[in-house]
């Protein structure tokens, strides 16, 4: 399926669930690539579901497992790490330790009894607009499919 | 010139990646910068390329913060769409004149925002995209332009006057004349960059006929994710994805048909690169590439090519191609060429054509109107010794407008150049800079928040999606919001202004500004709300443009609603901020520079006449290093009288004190503030370190007979005894690539071709019957140097071309040398019976290396040549602030190059030895010495060593973290590390975070009451 | 408006009204001042024709855009004749010079979209000029009538054409550039320069071609995806002048690209996309 009619079909409620399930969507975004890839998403006009939120964070490596815990805590559907390339970080290795620390957590979500698929590691390029838009709406699409969180009385 | 007729200014010309490294090196060192640019934006070729190699960068993410920087720095002004008219005065003291071009619209009040050019009924192809994409009349170069401005074409404009319907902010002038400018500066910097050669004069592969004939730029654009086809790799004619891609190297290289017979040096690695990335991006494709020789010599290049061939799956093919004709059908096209002594023919769905790189085409009008040469091919002139001087002193050269090369060295002449343009003018340091005054900063501890929130309609491009009344009526509503207001253009004039009011009036001592992105807009505000008193880390932003109103522009209701969720996010982390200081730490104004080499006394030299004392620490007896053995430059330069020449200047010079016989046993400290102890025991106090400790000829012990026979001798013994009139021999064999691109030294070695062009030019010379034979691999002879190789064969040099699988063999019998090689062209196997043989063995580094990275906390290559902290951008640094690199202690390379290096690092430490204080970064780690337990899981986790576990201040027994902040860059990526908690990022405190994360997600969790979190 | 067209000549029902022996239907703009005036005085001097014109009275012939035409021919009307006042006499002083402007317009797209141009007509008739009424709707008819049946019922190709044209016609980059096109010729741009006719008439026949192109490709590819190739062959159009119309669209976000499995994308249109 092509991007933009994910996207359609990502507003409109996805390929199952709630038709009027509006997920609720962190995205931790890294300042030096991953921001930049959304501003440039925008830039572009690239069209994806409005139903995530931002924090900038200087580096990937900077998302505590403690937010993460937090957000789902606090009823987030889905949680999207996005960090450089890892040859790219701008502060050298830093997304290195993101990738370990997100393979970790996917276990303790799984612990917890979430889906791991509720979390999700990316790396988005200041270049990749279309690779940011690509994310949130396949992301959003894997939200929709899993249904509301089980915080909120899901799964 | 009394030292007062100096002028503290440089001119830097050309906006590229050079001129704009030039420029903020000369900006941090106490200079003016004016950076004149013919373009309406800077960023040059790098900006238009989508990965770079070695390291397959993404072009744009390594470049964009220096494409801020500049546009941000004030003291660099930005002269863009202007080129230079006359040139008067001399070095020290020009006065330049600059014809400005006019955009047609006014740069203060242009946003940025782009209505116009969507509005704009003309089109016209974009040539920022290579043609592959349109552009309106009113247009930015590109999305990221810096400065972002947009302007008319002339050319295209119709008139008709929508774009100044359409803009709100009133910017659109259409009586908007060209200004003419002067400018007085000392100095002068060249960085035009370069053109690509005209693929269309090769006839042959019909570039301009056949739709899927492309050059390797339009390729560039074709792969990028903000090409035509959106990083989906696709040919013209019809959109298939290519399966069958061919690369013709040398198009325009190399080639005395077309007038450029030197090599354009770039090609073969971005061709690879290329080949690589395309695949990369559609693994439909499949690159074959058509070369002649892989000229991959940079630092790690060659284990590029080799995982190229071994894991990327690109196929190469050794050859020139004769000539491509086109299918008329399939568009497909036919390359016929000679392989291993047969023609061929290959049918391929499309060619990217390597085109080389020519002097840009204003080379002639600039170097009439600046008065300095030009060399034969149309490059900027220089020496074998001034690498980045041109013959007009004052003036001087950086980047591929002296000689085609790459951005590493690029970078690195710009620095260069910034170093040599700042030493002529050093006595007028400081004199035209300005520092920003701002009123004393109002305190605002133990005062509740009050919020103002400012909401923007960036004209219709927020507003025209977003509901931005109810967005600011809704930030009323939040919890210490006491103030709320819509703007048109929150960014504008007027309304900084109007903020500044609105702190004063209703005594804010946060803001929360919502409009478009922190990346670029911040530093606006932030200085806004300085100029207001308060600190400007008291200042946040919501980004309901570029991420919210322009990504759901079919969903008003719904942006709404993301754009309120984002002020309440922004206005909780607000709630919670504090006033951040940038820390200052004392510089020590003084230089180490360990090794007395060439780059060595070059950067002493250097420093010691910008006016900061050096402490120039060598370990042999006297100073020299290898260059003293060079003994022949292929410029028919004298390295040694130089070195002379170099060694008497050190030496009486007053600011630089000579230590020789001398090693270090201990570098202590950081940036601003080293201890250096040597092994003698005298201590030295300084600001900074160059490391420029050289390398060494590898002594091939027991290859090739070397050491068992006496006529068998590296390429350097060769030069000595060349030069101490031994008796010539008959017949020489010269073999190439000894101890370099083989397992273990995976890289070339650089400058072994071209150093065996040289001796045998000189054996060929002084005895023109002599014969010379050499084995090689690839010829290298990259740049200009590609003219030894040529000149050599004219002299009747013989090269054969052996296979890395088969190498030469040699054996002494009855006392006379036998080479048995395998030529790779003819398949034939070739006995030779040589005199002497002479081994190009490659270059090492230095072993004491390995006790110096550890000490200055550098990291080193696999091969232990020193590593610095990028590749591409950042080729003398090290993460380390302080710690600079040059020479031969980087890796191999030519005198003339370690000279630029060697100028770069200088550049670089200038940006710190010109200052009294360093201001360390706000934004840094805190360490909570009651909580830390000193278990010192974090410190691995910084890359610039800015964590150190210490004896605690009140209780030495206990162990404590240190952070030091002079060092640190405010990551963040040791705070999440601490299993304690002890570690706090300032500006991005936990807490902070955590208050957005509840703030996105208020309303999420049904029924029950949260909490109220205790929020310090 | 069109609705309101639509309404008043009940155009549907006429336009679908079965009947076996063909007549051409027919719609006539008429100016309040000039031509409806001059309709009544061929009424008042009982001047006969044709009873196939359904005339709409509009307060100026330039109030008729090419979308309203072009929707008209899309619903399948033979025939559209635009009545206006002499030049120099309009009511509302350079309202037909813009009405002339936009007529090259729609005869333009008419003929990119394949519908004989004759079957649209744009006659200056004044309030005293019954009679001219009466043979210019008498001629028109014939005229009409020779061409037969419009196309657009029965070949679907060419209904989607000029749905296409309706598209280009509606796109803000010809309603700015014929808007403007008056102006520029005969009182200066902005920078006080008038446009020489021929140049500016060279460059809107551009870009009317190259926006019925586009709007034919996002057409074409509502139905199903479609690769570059096989919009070239249905459109008669270069494969690479295609995929360059592509590349605006996609950049226009309206239209996306379908990652193929094999080596030829296709692409489809974005129905919630596009400009705003």
């Amino acid at each position: 399926m092509s991007t933009d009619a994910a996207h359609k079909s990502a507003s409109q409620g996805g390929n199952g669930g709630d038709e009027h399930f509006e997920p609720r969507i962190l995205v931790f975004c890294c300042n030096w690539c991953s921001y930049a890839g959304a501003d440039l998403a925008g830039v572009s006009r690239l069209q994806m579901p409005p139903y995530f939120r931002v924090i900038r964070t200087m580096c990937s490596a900077r998302v505590d497992p403690e937010f993460i815990m937090r957000a789902f805590q606090k009823g987030a559907d889905g949680v999207l790490v996005a960090g450089c390339h890892p040859a790219d970080c701008h502060y050298i290795g830093g997304n290195y330790r993101t990738r370990r620390r997100m393979a970790l957590m996917k276990v303790l979500l799984q612990q917890f009894g979430f889906d791991p698929d509720r979390l999700r590691l990316e790396w988005v390029s200041a270049g990749e607009g279309e690779k940011f838009q690509k994310t949130i709406i396949e992301f959003t699409n894997t939200i929709k499919e899993l249904g509301v969180s089980p915080m909120k009385g899901g799964e | 010139m009394a030292a007062s007729d100096k002028i503290g200014a440089v001119m830097v010309v050309g906006g590229g990646i050079a001129g704009m490294q030039a420029s903020l090196d000369l900006a941090d060192s106490g200079y003016k910068v004016y950076l004149v640019e013919k373009q309406a934006s800077i960023g040059g070729t790098m900006a238009q390329l989508d990965k770079t190699f070695p390291t397959n960068d993404c072009a744009m993410c390594i470049m964009a913060p220096k494409l801020v920087a500049t546009g941000r720095h004030h003291n660099i002004d930005l002269i863009t769409n202007a080129e230079i008219a006359i040139v008067d005065g001399d070095a020290g003291n020009f006065t330049v004149t600059v014809k400005q071009h006019s955009f047609r619209v006014d740069p203060k009040k242009c946003t940025g925002c782009g209505s116009c050019a969507q509005k704009c009924p003309v089109e016209w192809t974009n040539e920022y995209d290579e043609g592959t994409k349109m552009r309106k009349a009113i247009y930015v170069r590109y999305p990221q332009a810096v400065p972002l401005v947009y302007s008319i074409d002339p050319e295209r404009c119709i008139g008709c006057g929508i774009c100044a319907e359409e803009c709100k902010a009133k910017a659109v002038e259409y009586d908007q004349k060209d200004k003419v400018l002067e400018v007085k500066v000392g100095s002068i910097i060249l960085t035009p960059g370069f053109d690509e050669f005209n693929a269309r004069l090769k006839t042959e592969y019909g570039y301009g006929v056949y739709q899927n004939v492309v050059t390797s730029i339009e390729f560039e654009r074709i792969m990028s994710a903000t090409g035509p086809y959106f990083g989906t790799i696709l040919r013209p004619s019809d959109g298939d994805i290519p399966a069958k891609v061919a690369f013709i190297q040398c198009v325009g290289s190399r080639d005395e048909h077309c007038g450029n017979e030197y090599c354009s040096s770039v090609c073969c690695m971005y061709a690879i690169k290329e080949a690589a990335i395309a695949k990369e991006h559609t693994s439909q494709v499949n690159p074959t590439i058509f070369f002649m020789d892989m000229r991959a010599f940079g630092k790690e290049f060659d284990e590029y090519y080799n995982r190229a061939q071994n894991e990327w799956g690109i196929k190469f093919v050794r050859s020139r191609i004769a000539a491509v004709t086109e299918n008329p059908k399939t568009k497909n096209l036919i390359l016929k060429y000679v392989a291993n002594g047969e023609p061929k023919e290959e049918e391929f769905n499309m060619v990217v054509l390597s085109v080389g790189l020519r002097p840009p085409v204003d080379n002639e009008t600039l170097s009439r109107v600046m008065k300095f040469r030009l060399n034969d091919d149309g490059f900027a002139q220089t020496g074998a010794f001034s690498p980045v001087e041109t013959s007009r002193p004052g003036i001087y050269v950086a980047g591929a407008f002296s000689a085609p090369k790459d951005i590493p060295m690029t970078v690195a002449e710009a620095s260069g150049a910034a170093a040599k343009a700042g030493s002529v003018i050093s006595s007028a340091r400081n004199t035209l800079i300005t520092k920003k005054e701002y009123p004393k900063e109002m305190s605002v501890e133990g005062q509740d928040a009050r919020i103002g929130v400012f909401v923007c309609h960036c004209g219709v491009n927020i507003g025209g999606v977003v509901k931005v009344p109810e967005v600011m009526e809704y930030a009323k509503t939040l919890p210490n919001v006491v103030y709320a207001e819509q703007n048109l253009y929150t960014c504008s004039q007027d309304a900084q202004e109007r903020i500044k009011e609105k702190i004063k009036e209703h005594k804010l001592n946060r803001v929360v500004v919502a409009s478009c992105t922190p990346r670029t807009h911040e530093p606006l505000f932030q200085n806004t709300i300085r100029e207001a008193g308060l600190n400007a880390y008291l200042f946040e932003m919501a980004n309901i443009r570029d991420q919210c109103s322009w990504i759901h522009m079919h969903e008003p209701k719904a942006a709404t609603k993301k754009s309120k969720d984002l002020v309440r996010m922004a206005v909780a982390k607000s709630r919670l901020l504090e006033p951040l200081q940038n820390l200052t730490m004392k510089v020590n104004q003084s230089a180490l520079v360990v090794g007395g080499g060439v780059a060595g006394m070059t950067a002493a030299l250097e420093i010691a006449k910008q006016g900061y004392k050096v402490h120039l620490v060598e370990k042999e007896k006297e100073l020299g290093g290898v260059a003293k053995k060079l003994y022949y430059l292929p410029s028919g330069d004298d390295p040694l009288a130089y070195v002379r020449r170099l060694d008497k200047e050190v030496t009486s010079n007053k600011n630089i004190t000579v230590y020789t016989g001398a090693k270090i046993r201990l570098i202590d400290g950081y940036v601003g503030n080293f201890k250096t102890s040597l092994e003698s025991g005298e201590e030295i106090e300084h600001g900074i370190v160059i490391l420029a400790i050289g390398g060494q000829e590898y002594k091939p012990e027991g290859e090739y007979l070397y050491g068992k026979n006496k006529s068998v001798m590296t390429l350097l013994e060769l030069k000595e005894r060349l030069h101490k009139g031994d008796p010539l021999g008959k017949e020489y064999v010269f073999i190439q690539c000894v101890g370099s691109r083989e397992k273990g030294h995976p890289n070339c070695s650089r400058v072994c071709c071209t150093g065996t062009m040289t001796a045998a030019i000189e054996i060929k010379k002084k005895d023109p019957k002599a014969k010379v034979y050499v084995l090689y691999r690839d010829i290298r002879t990259y740049g200009f140097r590609e003219k030894y190789y040529k000149e050599a064969g004219n002299l009747g040099v013989t090269f054969i071309r052996f296979d890395d699988e088969v190498k030469p063999k040699v054996e002494e019998k009855g006392g006379k040398l036998e080479v048995k090689v395998m030529d790779e062209d003819t398949g034939k196997e070739i006995m030779l019976r040589p005199e002497y043989l002479v081994l190009a063995s490659g270059t090492r580094p230095q072993p004491d290396a390995g006790t110096l990275a550890p000490m200055c906390k550098v990291p080193q290559t696999k091969e232990g040549f020193f590593l610095e902290a990028h590749m591409k951008l950042r080729p003398v640094d090290f993460a380390t602030e302080g710690i600079y690199v040059a020479g031969l202690a980087h890796g191999p390379k030519f005198l003339d190059e370690s000279i630029a290096q060697s100028l770069a690092a200088v550049a670089r430490a200038t940006t710190v030895l010109s200052k009294t204080e360093l201001e360390a970064e706000g934004i840094v780690a805190r360490i909570d010495e009651d909580l830390c337990d000193g278990c010192g899981i974090c410190v691995p986790t910084c890359e610039y060593k800015a964590l150190e576990v210490v004896a605690g201040k009140k209780d030495p027994k206990k162990k404590l973290v240190e952070v030091n902040v002079g060092l640190c860059k405010g990551c963040g990526a040791c705070v999440g590390s601490c299993p304690a908690g002890a570690l706090t990022q300032m500006g991005y405190r936990d807490s902070q975070i955590t208050a957005m994360i509840d703030a996105a997600l208020e309303g999420q969790m049904p029924a029950k009451k949260e909490v109220k979190q205790n929020e310090h | 408006m069109t609705e309101v067209v639509h309404h008043t000549i009940e155009d549907k029902k006429v336009l679908d009204a079965p009947s076996k022996e063909w007549e051409p239907k027919i719609i006539g703009f008429l100016c309040n001042w000039c031509s409806y005036a001059g309709a009544d005085l061929c009424g008042v001097s009982r001047y006969q024709y044709p009873t196939n014109i359904r005339a709409v009275r509009v307060m100026c012939s330039t109030r008729i855009s090419a979308h309203l035409v072009l929707d008209l021919f899309r619903a399948g009307a033979d025939g559209v004749i635009l009545g206006g006042c002499h030049l120099n006499d309009c009511h509302y002083i350079t309202g037909n010079f813009h009405t002339e402007k936009r007529f090259r317009l729609m005869k333009e797209l008419l003929k990119d979209a394949g519908i004989e141009p004759d079957r649209l007509r744009l006659e200056w008739v004044s309030a005293s000029e019954g009679e001219k009424f009466s043979k210019v709707v008498t001629d028109f008819t014939e005229q009409v009538r020779k061409l037969g049946p419009s196309k657009v019922k029965k070949d679907a190709a060419v209904k989607a054409k000029v749905e296409a044209a309706d598209g280009a016609s509606e796109t803000f980059r010809l309603k700015a550039l014929v808007g403007k096109e008056y102006n520029l010729e005969k009182t200066g741009n902005v920078y006080g320069n008038r446009l020489e006719k021929s140049e500016l008439e060279k460059l809107i026949d551009l870009a009317a071609k190259d926006e019925y192109e586009r709007s034919l490709i996002l057409v074409l590819s509502k139905e199903k995806p479609r690769s570059v190739k096989e919009l070239g062959k249905i459109m008669d159009l270069p494969a690479d002048k295609v995929l360059r119309h592509i590349v605006v669209l996609r950049q226009k976000n309206m239209i996306s690209m379908d990652h193929p499995e094999g080596l030829t994308p296709t692409y489809r249109t974005i129905e919630i996309g596009g400009e705003q």
